[in-house]
């Protein structure tokens, strides 16, 4: 059971990160970004194909890092520009049929350039005990990864384009008023979502293999985090990660596999009926 | 939301789709059915010898039906239904399991498996009214449906045959296996699913989606019953999916859960629609008959077909913000305008 659990809280946390990518975007923009997937797969790619030219890991996870947040700033800076000039549900709209495009475009893309393509990241050593349970390194670091970057996340809150941040999700004509560019700090956190989508991916890399087609997947898990969280808080998606975790891993080794799926979409849709706002959200 | 003060922002910023009422006249209101009904009817003269070629015609009136229970629910009440392939799915299957395998007469199947898939709809409307969840929430939790239902299907093999699909023994055999005689029975139905949304439209039915649409608490403070609509809604538009859905399974005699799959029926309902106009009456058709043709201009690109579709998709919507059939009858009324004005 211990070992269940702690197995929950390392694919939880990896839940988490994705559902914060979605849920700042949307907390920022106002856009749900159905092309975070394909910013998560883009990355794997380049990951593969830098270490696969002969680059050391550093590197090569530099570099995907960089390519998916170089395409936030891009889709923030080009198509998304329409979309901010659109107002309430509008603005939603336009924005998922416009990501949903460039997912259809980034996903074409690595198809036809890597048909099979899939990023492993084998990381040796013997399992590690912890708490009595032994875990395999490659989780061990996903799990480091995962916590030093929500620490980062909620200690980025405190610093001033942090502050500059939620003000902006708070209140966009107040953050203008006090001389914050609301827009600057979309591109930036358009960056920052991209670069914890490649973060992601590569983490999940470490466990089981990231395939080319996975993109809508990842784009659908982030969603039903971020919503479950509550759209628009950081500390929600982390929690809500985490439980989504527990409940799959717990499923998963309970019930059975295929069930598990049905478990976990059952207890997103569940809580959302209880708490319409997501667990953290604000009211609007 | 917040306000966007960085950009000019689109004064006409009316509600999504468009509330425009339908026109007084009996005969004003309901020509463009007609119009299109025969239109669409000739189509088998110029394809009928093809039985590939109506095999493709007969899937885009499937997405058309599809698209417009879509635009009763979403467009004319809000309410983001993203399970259209899993409901229209348990009309499928639920109608060829109770034919085949409980060995029910045929149409008695369909009407069972259309009533389970309205009972469902109308559930999740109720549950969303009930719960006030908006258009994002209603979606995630129509979605979660949606893909439960999918691996639902993977899962109980012994009763969907899993991946591999069902082959459907009941319906085949009838008239419905003929390409030809299908065609026209979903063209039929495609007719009356206009109508039946043309005649909510024009009904008190349609002055409360309009008057919820523009403005829900203002709707809700003039008396109308807002929740009892949303419902309404989703008990109509639920049963248009789980029909078409049970006919589209006993007249093409294979299902396989790719039939019915999120990714397969559901993006390409919601781009129709959006392409076409929410909320218009020939928005539905229009966007079935671009995309209908869009596929078969891209199949030819084998592998690239994804992201042509991708770049399509983008532009079209950078074009048509609100949608093409607006966008057409704007263009027609300010030419008329200036035709006026001059003479």
């Amino acid at each position: 059971m211990k070992a269940v659990v702690l197995d929950g809280i390392v694919l939880g946390l990896q839940f988490g990160l994705l559902g914060v990518g979605m849920t700042l975007v949307y907390g920022l923009g106002g856009v749900l970004n159905l092309a975070y997937g394909q910013m998560a797969v883009l990355a794997a790619m380049v990951v593969a194909v830098t270490l696969g030219a002969g680059a050391p890991a550093l590197v090569a996870s530099g570099a995907g890092l960089l390519a998916a947040a170089a395409a936030g700033v891009v889709l923030d800076r080009t198509l998304m520009r329409p979309v901010y000039r659109q107002r309430g549900e509008h603005r939603v709209l336009l924005g998922l049929l416009l990501t949903l495009g460039v997912a259809f475009v980034i996903d074409g893309l690595l198809l036809w350039r890597y048909p099979s393509g899939a990023l492993r990241l084998a990381i040796g050593g013997e399992a590690v005990p912890i708490l009595g349970v032994r875990m395999r390194v490659g989780s061990l670091w996903a799990t480091g990864i995962s916590l030093a970057v929500a620490a980062l996340l909620l200690g980025f809150r405190a610093t001033t384009p942090g502050r500059a941040a939620h003000s902006v999700i708070q209140d966009e004509v107040g953050a203008r008023l006090v001389g914050i560019n609301p827009a600057a700090v979309r591109t930036f956190i358009f960056a920052a979502s991209g670069a914890l989508a490649a973060l992601v991916a590569q983490t999940r890399s470490m466990t089981s293999p990231v395939g080319v087609t996975a993109g809508f997947d990842f784009t659908i898990l982030a969603l039903i985090v971020a919503v479950v969280g509550g759209l628009g808080s950081v500390a929600g998606a982390f929690l809500a990660g985490v439980l989504l975790g527990i409940v799959s891993t717990v499923s998963a080794f309970y019930i059975g596999q295929y069930i598990t799926t049905i478990v976990l979409l059952a207890a997103a849709a569940l809580t959302i009926v209880l708490r319409p706002r997501g667990l953290l959200g604000r009211s609007p | 939301m917040t306000a966007e003060p960085d950009a000019a922002v689109d004064a006409d910023a009316a509600p999504l789709g468009v509330s425009a009422r339908p026109p007084r006249s009996l005969a004003r209101a309901y020509w463009p059915i007609v119009a299109t009904g025969a239109v669409l009817a000739l189509v088998p003269l110029w394809l009928g010898d093809s039985r590939l070629m109506m095999g493709l015609a007969i899937d885009a009136l499937v997405f058309g039906a599809y698209a417009v229970a879509f635009n009763v629910i979403f467009g004319s009440t809000n309410q983001l239904f993203l399970c259209v392939g899993a409901l229209a799915g348990v009309g499928g299957y639920g109608s060829v399991i109770l034919a085949d395998r409980a060995g029910l007469p045929m149409v008695v199947a369909m009407l069972l498996a259309t009533a389970v898939a309205t009972a469902l709809g109308g559930l999740l409307s109720w549950v969303a009214v009930r719960r006030s969840l908006d258009v994002i929430f209603t979606g995630i939790v129509t979605l979660a449906f949606s893909l439960s239902f999918a691996n639902l299907l993977l899962g109980q093999r012994e009763l969907t045959g899993g991946e591999t699909g069902l082959v459907v023994s009941a319906g085949p055999d009838t008239f419905l296996g003929e390409r030809v005689a299908a065609y026209y029975l979903f063209l039929g139905m495609l007719v009356a699913f206009l109508v039946v949304f043309r005649a909510l439209q024009r009904s008190h039915v349609g002055w409360a989606f309009r008057a919820l649409r523009d403005n829900e608490l203002a709707a809700e403070l003039a008396g109308v019953d807002v929740a009892r609509y949303r419902v309404y809604a989703g008990l109509v538009g639920s049963a248009m999916l789980g029909i078409t859905g049970a006919v589209f399974a006993h007249s093409d005699g294979f299902i396989s859960p790719s039939t019915f799959e999120f990714g397969h029926v559901d993006v390409r309902v919601l781009v129709m629609l959006a392409f076409g106009g929410l909320g218009t009456l020939l928005g539905p058709v229009l966007g079935t008959v671009v995309f209908a043709v869009l596929d078969e201009v891209l199949i030819d690109f084998g592998q690239f077909r994804t992201v042509l579709y991708g770049l399509l998709i983008i532009a079209l919507f950078l074009g048509f913000k609100r949608g093409a059939v607006p966008a057409v009858a704007d263009l027609v009324r300010r030419l008329l305008a200036r035709r006026s004005r001059s003479s």
